[in-house]
């Protein structure tokens, strides 16, 4: 998903259209012309006041406390986090457990192996949810309703309970151990084809799609050309979603695969090793485990911030 | 049927003033009527093709272990000895229907379910709404909202169980301060869920507002200008567009969340501590997820779990006919 | 309407994604699948393990390798037990992803030795095993019925009782270790008379104990009748080691005299921190981490002495799953690895104690740890433990009928203000519930 960066003469040329894909088919506004000169405010006409930011930062904190105090905790010996109260600023040793978390844990691949994992994870979840989600969303066909409630309903299943009979079938394939024992089992989720059906049965008009049908334009164009373009803040949060999932999904990894060949959860097991379990090192350990969400966060964040109208007209 | 085929007739007279680029490639007329049937086929066959994907996957590795468990529900299977199982007919079921355990972990689900998800996508929703202004450092703001679905379990474990502790920990100081007793947060019956309850709402709240607002990305921002011109104050802007609009994702995480708080399993364990999937010692927290981890992966009842798990389906099913049957009363009332 | 625009440069994009995602996935098919023999001839020996077994740390995987060139040695270690074993049972069942040498916690030997026995080499006649290098109930823990030898012992748990000389010495009880263990021998009941005693002149915010689960489990541990009779019956209502465990910690409880922590919990690590008990029950492996978790602070003031009767409480053993690629290696490595001089290695690293007596002599504990337990002979006072543990009956769901009883039943009249007869009508109904019947 490579955001709209090409030059401002094509950035012109693919604004009308991409006001229509925005305007759903109950808007009443008058297109495409007005639509098309206020699509650079992009929806956000409203300036936020002060009350905004401090409720906002109050939720932030809230959100972020026990990420940042993971880093305290890294920062400290594990016998001082015994200690009550415990340590709310951070110490000398940030350096020292990292270097022990990621030597012991071997990090360095498991990190590789996760970026594999939870790409192609997102990868697959992204694209098929969004074509399938398309499908049941705007195009009639037999057994619709019948097969989206039973995605729904596979969604139902427990995953706790899957890990069983799951191994038996990895082992079957003889897979164990290998990657793609952790990546093709979750390669598609009922959760996005829900989430894109949902969001594309609002966001795409009807009469788009009728529209293109008209110009003759294949399926694939149609995927391609109207509903990507269309998905793509749902796009952007559905992947970001994922790729924080798979990164730290540890129930099934750990069963599924061992440290010749882990992912970052898997590797971060070896840290809690010992009678004496170092709790600084884990939670360093934690922390290096959480450092490469940060990156997909930007990567990601980015393209939800600019949503679709936005984007059209940024270049 | 009779849509599609439509579009087929209008589409395959050539339009000269198509768009170039799309009027290039269908300059050749020779083989204009196998491209009619190519196209008419592309219509019929594309929705299956775009869905298949899922269920190709679902099939090679969603399929197996649903029929398994199904299976495995019917009969004596132990964790110990998979290859050898005993035919309980529903006995399984029955046992569990009798049994208190599994009444008490479903009235706790129910109660921490409410308790978590109303506040947890009403909070979400506003919050989304806040997110959507203008905002300085619209990025940083955003991608805060996920910070908590992806701290570490171990670190959320970690933090939760020093917050909670009956000595010590930080709300107990808190509302000792107030001049209250201190709370056995774990071991007390509504403490507990209580507690389990904010952990649920803290970490999937953000999650829910990202979702929100995409959607509130796709609301035509005209909308809100006529709203505003015709004198709609934020907050009636808010109700009378923002929601309408949003209904179909509302509806998605209504579902989503109805489902993830009857398998609602991480959130217990990780504050129950060590021996957490008892839901402590009267199980005052523990829920039908956390009974069905108990029961078959610490107990090694397999056939049992899966009874559980069925269960549990069985429940989503009742929830999703009756919300159905309102929902068309309702219409029908109107 | 123009609705439709070619741009061929993201078709080719969508191509390539395609692609990526294609390669992906083929690239880690080929990816190796846990490593057996490795291009260079060496034989890659897997050993799965979870969180405290501490071989790696003592160096001897290293040692191994550099006297056996042909070999190398790969920890999987999984940090909990309770994802471990259920895992260890189903590579086991679908002999696929086994280790060639699998660590098994002594909760877990019963079982395993009971219903997996067909699925682990037998030990006893491999070459260089010698049952008596094996203290006796160490070995028959880890022998079907049959004689086969699934498991090899690894460390044991002798448990001691450690208390803090500070706190006995302000509530007015004796601190002189011999005198101590002398007051109490024989018999728990009397180390809960001294309990009461502590309670009546308790410093101020000080238990005398740290959970009433922990004195259940401490009492246990030396029961000479526990929840299985010889034919494999249940027998935990009426078993008199049971009853007795229970009774002391109902005691403790009703008394008290419990600072109501739950055992491993970040706030039972504050507990130590904060002096916040005078006694706890020790097995070997707890003395590192009494230590680490109390500090400086208490350097000194802990001691330890014999616990009232010898009980074991925890330990390991290595086994050799038949479904292994490389079976007589890993029967090599899992024998020596329980030598008396390898154990005795991980025994100076981090105090576990070895099964093998004949190391009690040599053992080495680390002089720090010697010190901060105001110098007590700790391999002595262990070592006697560990020789004079009684061999007992064990059953196939003991770990899981202990839970009940120390979670459920102890923790609802140690927490939820339930009483005794409440709380064993609710423990017997989890063990139903939990035996499935």
């Amino acid at each position: 998903m490579k955001s709209r960066t090409s030059g401002p003469t094509t950035d012109l040329a693919s604004d009308p259209p991409t006001d229509v894909i925005t305007s759903p088919e109950s808007a009443p506004a008058p297109r495409p012309k007005s639509g098309r000169s206020l699509g650079l405010k992009a929806g956000r006409t409203m300036h936020a006041g002060p009350w905004t930011y401090i409720v906002l930062a109050l939720f932030t904190a809230v959100s972020l406390a026990p990420l940042i105090w993971t880093a305290i905790a890294a920062s400290r010996t594990s016998g001082r986090l015994a200690q009550t109260p415990p340590p709310l600023w951070f110490g000398g040793n940030l350096f020292k457990n990292l270097e022990r978390a990621w030597t012991e844990a071997s990090l360095g691949d498991a990190m590789l192996n996760t970026t594999i994992v939870a790409g192609s994870i997102t990868i697959g979840t992204v694209l098929f949810s969004t074509i399938a989600g398309f499908a049941f969303a705007k195009l009639k066909f037999k057994f619709s309703g019948l097969l989206l409630l039973l995605t729904i309903g596979t969604m139902m299943v427990p995953p706790q309970l899957s890990v069983v009979p799951l191994y038996l079938w990895i082992a079957d394939l003889q897979w164990t151990n290998q990657l793609q024992a952790v990546i093709l089992p979750t390669f598609v989720s009922a959760f996005g084809v829900f989430f894109m059906r949902q969001y594309l049965l609002q966001a795409l008009p009807s009469e788009l799609i009728e529209a293109a049908r008209m110009d003759g334009a294949s399926s694939l164009r149609i995927i391609w050309h109207v509903v990507f373009p269309a998905a793509r803040p749902a796009m952007a949060v559905l992947g970001l979603l994922t790729f924080v999932m798979a990164w730290n999904d540890f129930l099934w990894p750990i069963i599924a695969l061992n440290q010749s060949n882990p992912t970052v959860q898997v590797a971060l097991n070896s840290l809690g090793t010992g009678y004496i379990p170092d709790r600084a090192v884990i939670m360093a350990g934690a922390l290096l485990g959480t450092l490469p969400l940060l990156f997909a966060f930007i990567l990601f964040g980015k393209q939800i911030v600019s949503g679709i109208m936005q984007g059209a007209v940024k270049g | 049927m009779s849509e599609t085929t439509e579009y087929a007739e209008t589409a395959s007279p050539d339009k000269g003033d198509a768009a170039p680029a799309a009027s290039g490639r269908r300059k050749s007329s020779p083989t204009s009527s196998w491209r009619s049937r190519l196209y008419r086929w592309d219509i019929k066959a594309s929705p299956y093709v775009f869905v298949a994907p899922f269920f190709l996957f679902f099939g090679a590795f969603g399929l197996f272990p649903l029929l398994y468990t199904g299976w495995a529900s019917l009969h004596r299977l132990e964790l110990t000895n998979l290859d050898d199982s005993t035919w309980l007919g529903l006995e399984n079921y029955t046992n569990l229907l009798q049994s208190d355990y599994f009444w008490n972990a479903l009235g706790n689900t129910f109660t921490i379910g409410v308790i978590s998800t109303v506040p947890q996508l009403a909070i979400a929703l506003g919050i989304a709404h806040l997110l959507n202004y203008k905002l300085r450092g619209s990025t940083l703001w955003r991608v805060a909202m996920l910070a908590p679905y992806a701290t570490s379990v171990a670190s959320a474990s970690l933090v939760f169980t020093l917050l909670f502790a009956w000595d010590g920990g930080m709300v107990n100081w808190i509302i000792g301060s107030v001049g209250f007793d201190p709370v056995n947060w774990r071991e007390s019956s509504w403490g507990s869920q209580f507690a389990v309850s904010s952990i649920v709402i803290w970490r999937w709240t953000g999650y829910n507002a990202l979702i929100y607002l995409a959607a509130m990305q796709a609301v035509p921002h005209d909308l809100y200008e006529s709203a505003s011109l015709d004198g709609a104050s934020r907050w009636q802007q808010f109700r009378h567009v923002t929601i309408p609009m949003l209904r179909p994702t509302i509806l998605f995480t209504v579902v989503v969340s109805t489902i993830g708080a009857t398998q609602l399993f991480g959130e217990p364990l990780l504050f129950g501590g060590t021996a957490g999937s008892k839901g402590g010692a009267d199980h005052q927290f523990q829920t039908l997820g956390l009974y069905l981890y108990d029961q078959g992966w610490i107990n090694g009842h397999l056939g049992r779990a899966s009874a559980v798990a069925w269960l549990m389906l069985v429940i989503l099913l009742l929830i999703a006919a009756v919300n159905l049957l309102i929902a068309r009363r309702l219409r029908k009332a109107q | 309407m123009r609705t439709t625009y070619r741009r061929p440069g993201r078709l080719v994009a969508f191509a390539a994604v395609t692609a990526l995602a294609t390669s992906l996935l083929a690239g880690c098919s080929s990816d190796d699948d846990g490593g057996s023999a490795s291009s260079d001839g060496k034989i890659t020996l897997n050993v799965g393990t979870f969180g405290v077994l501490g071989l790696k740390q003592a160096g001897l995987y290293d040692e191994y390798e550099k006297s056996h060139p042909n070999i190398k040695i790969k920890e999987n270690v999984i940090e909990r037990n309770d994802a471990y074993y259920p895992k260890l049972l189903t590579q086991l069942q679908s002999g696929a992803g086994v280790n060639d040498v699998a660590a098994i916690e002594v909760s877990n030997i019963t079982e395993v030795v009971q219903t997996q026995g067909a699925k682990f080499e037998d030990l006893s006649k491999a070459e260089g095993v010698d049952k008596s290098t094996y203290l006796d109930w160490k070995w028959d823990q880890g022998t079907t019925e049959d004689g086969k030898t699934i498991g090899l012992g690894v460390d044991i748990g002798p448990t001691a009782l450690c208390y803090r000389k500070d706190l006995f010495k302000k509530a007015g009880l004796p601190t002189d270790r011999e005198e101590l263990a002398k007051a109490w021998s024989g018999d728990w009941d009397k180390y809960v008379e001294l309990g009461e005693k502590y309670m009546k002149k308790a410093p101020d915010g000080t238990k005398f104990v740290d959970s009433a689960s922990s004195v259940y489990n401490a009492v246990f541990a030396g029961a000479t009748e526990r929840y299985y009779d010889k034919s494999g019956k249940e027998i935990y209502e009426k078993s008199q080691g049971r009853k007795d465990a229970w009774d002391a910690a109902m005691k403790v409880a009703k008394g008290d005299m419990s600072a109501k922590l739950k055992q491993f919990d970040p706030t039972w690590d504050q507990g130590f921190a904060n002096a916040k008990f005078a006694t706890v029950a020790c097995p070997a492996w707890m003395a590192g981490y009494i230590q680490e978790k109390t500090g400086a602070s208490g350097k000194g003031q802990w001691d330890m002495a014999r616990a009232p009767k010898e009980g074991n409480w925890g330990g390991t053993f290595l086994g050799v799953p038949s479904a292994g690629k490389h079976k007589k290696e890993a029967t090599e490595l899992a024998v020596w690895l329980t030598q008396p001089e390898q154990l005795s290695k991980v025994f100076a690293k981090q105090a576990s104690f070895p099964s093998t007596p004949s190391a009690y002599d040599s053992l080495k504990p680390s002089p720090a740890t010697k010190a901060y337990f105001n110098n007590a002979p700790i391999t002595k006072i262990y070592g006697d433990i560990a020789k004079n543990i009684p061999s007992v009956i064990y059953g196939l769901k003991d770990a899981q009928i202990g839970q009940s009883i120390t979670d459920i039943g102890v923790l609802q009249v140690e927490q939820q203000g339930k009483s005794p007869a409440e709380g064993w009508e609710a423990a017997q109904k989890e063990i139903k519930d939990v035996l499935g019947q």
